[in-house]
């Protein structure tokens, strides 16, 4: 009997995948824990691997968007044979689609979510015809016709607001625009920025002196030359001391209850070849910078590879972006839903400063704090800051 | 513009016709002295004569069949068939013979006979006397069905039945007679299978057919008043159908509403939905609407008739519908 090959759940709240390709064809020996095919989740690519031995008889999803639970392919014996046709989506899900029909006619109006019933968008044909012509991706486009269809000014509306933009404005017609359909990664970007722009954040800025800074990362690549400390990590280091200092900034919002982490779980924002990713160096206060190093290289690396796995990019309970290296001094970050703050960091420029009646040429790098508003105060994000700050000066503090 | 009233009109397409043309004649139950049970032959016995204006036997398939064989010889007969509902009666003569006979004969034969008859509800003649049975005779190849809604239309429309070459069924509305509306001067022939777009609109097109062209004109003010714009278009000839006008109409409002008096289910308002969605599938942005009678005789008791059949508030309804948010 042939194992099936489902599409798993590599995350919570993951209810469908793009597979990018397969990594072994029909007919070829595959071993337990090889890598099988590459997929694509909102959160990152990574290849997943076999689960059973045998032979690869049939791929039934070359590429593509598959849900949850589908059967994707068949790992066999060698000569055996299977369904021509790979099981459709399981039927207990389409019963509790019909089940769930008369039950939100009478709750509530919920916020409305594209509609879909097993995967099937509810839409007019017109809109279905005119999203098709502007590439808009019916997915992303909140249906407000009955039962939540979505109707030909529904999608009008998305193409306007900038929902997911087409890739032109479909009365230019300009020879050099390309069309690119959005990818997963691009999908989630876009749809978690908006959200984070719902958030109601306040920003605070502070420049901090770098020398000793900058001083102790000298010191440390020169004990350990082939663990390669960066700003970034000190930085990680630092922000993870101070959110233990302030537990008050470790918080999410959310509608019923403010969460207070016990680690700090600080993600850093990465430019990958697909999009902004957010890989996590879990349990930052407890590492030390060697390891940070260890892990933010292992994760970027793979951010970078396009190879992150769900747990690489999960958790996080701050984010530091560093835009330093491109030479920006300073900017603002929008904040990475659901968690509560983000460090922008700038680069580190000398400057002249007065000290006590003295010009001094100074280092100083300069950060602007962005914080969710509704689970961090004005005063607690501007302590949290002070701390960020006083470490970066006098590192000696953290410990 | 002279002003005629429906019954009017009929009238002065049959006498006009009769004037110029000896082949054209008519026949039927009680038209002559009495002017027809409704009013419409009215003073034509002496006029034309009872030659040319023939009383025929209580018996639906034996004057169906007298026009049938007078127009296989040449003639222009006009049948009164006195309400639709007896066109059950003369339906072997009208589906079998007269909508084959042309076909069967390797076009030897032509029958170009009208069979004008009447018929729908609204004051009270209960389940045999009010139907609207006109999806019966679109289901035919071979026959052309003419259900024009206002003077112009009947004058015009009848006219060009009379002088078709092929058997015409020809629906009057029974509560149509009585309505006013100016005509052209001289008979201007309206060519069959071209619908009329009696308003135009930007939102919803409102197909419909006999009164109901009147309850959608009201309800298309209605919903104007609510900010929702109505194009209704009459398809006046039921077959061959104008699916051009129509598609056409929908692809520009992307929104459509069939309303006719007969009853919904498997009614004429199918086909036109059906058309509309194979023609102008990638246009629409709502389900197309049906609106007519429910399915059930009719009642004599006049409250359970108005029950039955559909108003123009129910066009209303199904036009806001079609533009509705979140349902209705």
């Amino acid at each position: 009997m042939a194992t099936e090959v489902k599409l798993p759940r590599l995350g919570q709240g993951m209810e469908s995948g793009t597979i990018v390709r397969w990594l072994k064809s029909e007919g070829e020996a595959v071993q337990k824990g090889e890598p099988l095919y590459e997929l694509d989740t909102d959160k990152v690519t990574q290849e997943v691997e076999a689960e059973a031995n045998g032979v690869l008889l049939k791929i039934a999803v070359p590429e593509g968007e598959v849900e949850v639970g589908r059967t994707i392919a068949f790992i066999g014996k060698e000569g055996e044979t299977v369904a021509a046709q790979a099981p459709a989506a399981p039927a207990p899900k389409q019963e509790k689609a019909v089940e769930a029909a008369p039950e939100r006619a009478a709750a509530p109006e919920p916020e409305p979510e594209p509609q879909t019933t097993n995967g099937r968008i509810k839409a007019s044909p017109l809109a279905r015809r005119l999203a098709r012509e502007r590439g808009i991706d019916l997915a992303a486009v909140r249906g407000t016709g009955p039962e939540g269809r979505i109707v030909a000014e529904d999608v009008e509306r998305s193409e306007v607001t900038g929902g997911p933009a087409p890739a032109a404005a479909p009365q230019v017609r300009s020879a050099e625009v390309s069309s690119t359909p959005l990818s997963s990664v691009r999908k989630t970007i876009a749809r978690r920025l908006t959200q984070a722009w719902t958030v109601p954040a306040f920003m605070l800025t502070v420049s901090a002196d770098m020398s000793r800074a900058n001083e102790l990362i000298a010191r440390r690549r020169e004990l350990e030359p082939d663990v390669r400390v960066t700003v970034t990590d000190l930085l990680t280091k630092v922000c993870a001391q101070a959110l233990m200092r302030h537990p008050d900034m470790n918080v999410q919002f959310t509608e019923d209850a403010l969460l207070s982490f016990p680690n700090a779980n600080v993600g850093i924002a990465v430019a990958a070849p697909q999009g902004l990713v957010v890989p996590v160096v879990h349990g930052a206060e407890q590492l030390t910078l060697a390891q940070i190093a260890q892990a933010r290289g292992d994760v970027v690396g793979r951010a970078r590879d396009g190879k992150l796995r769900s747990e690489d990019v999960e958790g996080g309970t701050f984010t530091i972006s560093n835009l330093g290296m491109f030479e920006v001094d300073q900017f603002v970050a929008v904040l990475n839903p659901p968690q509560a703050s983000i460090l922008a960091v700038g680069a580190t420029r000398d400057q002249v400063v007065p000290v006590d009646g003295e010009l001094l040429v100074l280092p100083l790098m300069t950060m602007t704090l962005t914080c969710d508003h509704r689970a961090v105060d004005g005063a607690t994000g501007a302590g949290f800051l002070k701390t960020v700050k006083s470490f970066l000066e006098d590192p000696g503090l953290a410990l | 513009m002279p002003e005629l009233s429906y019954r009017e009109a009929v009238r002065d397409a049959l006498a006009t016709a009769m004037r110029q043309d000896d082949g054209v004649f008519i026949l039927g139950e009680d038209i002559a002295e009495m002017g027809g049970s409704m009013g419409v032959t009215s003073g034509m016995l002496e006029e034309f004569g009872s030659e040319r204006v023939r009383n025929t036997p209580i018996s639906e398939m034996a004057l169906a069949g007298a026009a049938i064989g007078a127009a296989m010889q040449g003639m222009r007969p006009v049948a009164e068939i006195m309400y639709e509902d007896f066109m059950t009666l003369a339906a072997e003569q009208v589906v079998n013979q007269a909508a084959k006979l042309r076909y069967m004969s390797g076009g030897q034969l032509t029958v170009p006979v009208v069979f004008r008859t009447q018929g729908g509800a609204g004051w009270s003649p209960g389940a045999q006397h009010a139907q609207q049975l006109e999806a019966w005779f679109v289901h035919i190849p071979g026959l052309k069905v003419v259900f024009a809604s206002t003077p112009e239309d009947v004058r015009g429309l009848l006219w060009s039945s009379i002088y078709d070459d092929n058997p015409v069924v020809f629906f009057e509305h029974r509560t149509l007679y009585g309505i006013k509306g100016e005509v052209p001067e001289k008979i201007e022939p309206i060519p069959i299978g071209k619908a009329r777009v009696h308003r135009e609109g930007e939102d919803v097109t409102v197909i419909a057919t006999g009164r109901l062209v009147h309850e959608s004109l009201k309800a298309a003010e209605e919903a104007e008043k609510q900010g929702v714009s109505v194009e209704v278009v009459d398809p006046r000839t039921l077959q061959p159908l104008d699916e051009e006008t129509l598609v056409a109409s929908v692809k520009k409002t992307n929104r459509a509403v069939v309303a006719h008096e007969a009853v919904t289910r498997m009614g004429f308002g199918a086909e036109v939905a059906s058309v509309i969605q194979y023609q102008a599938f990638d246009w629409l942005d709502a389900p197309i609407e049906r609106v007519g009678a429910k399915f059930a005789p009719l009642p004599f008791a006049p409250v359970m008739e108005q029950f039955i059949v559909p108003h123009s508030d129910d066009v209303l309804a199904a036009i806001m519908r079609t533009v509705g948010r979140n349902g209705d």
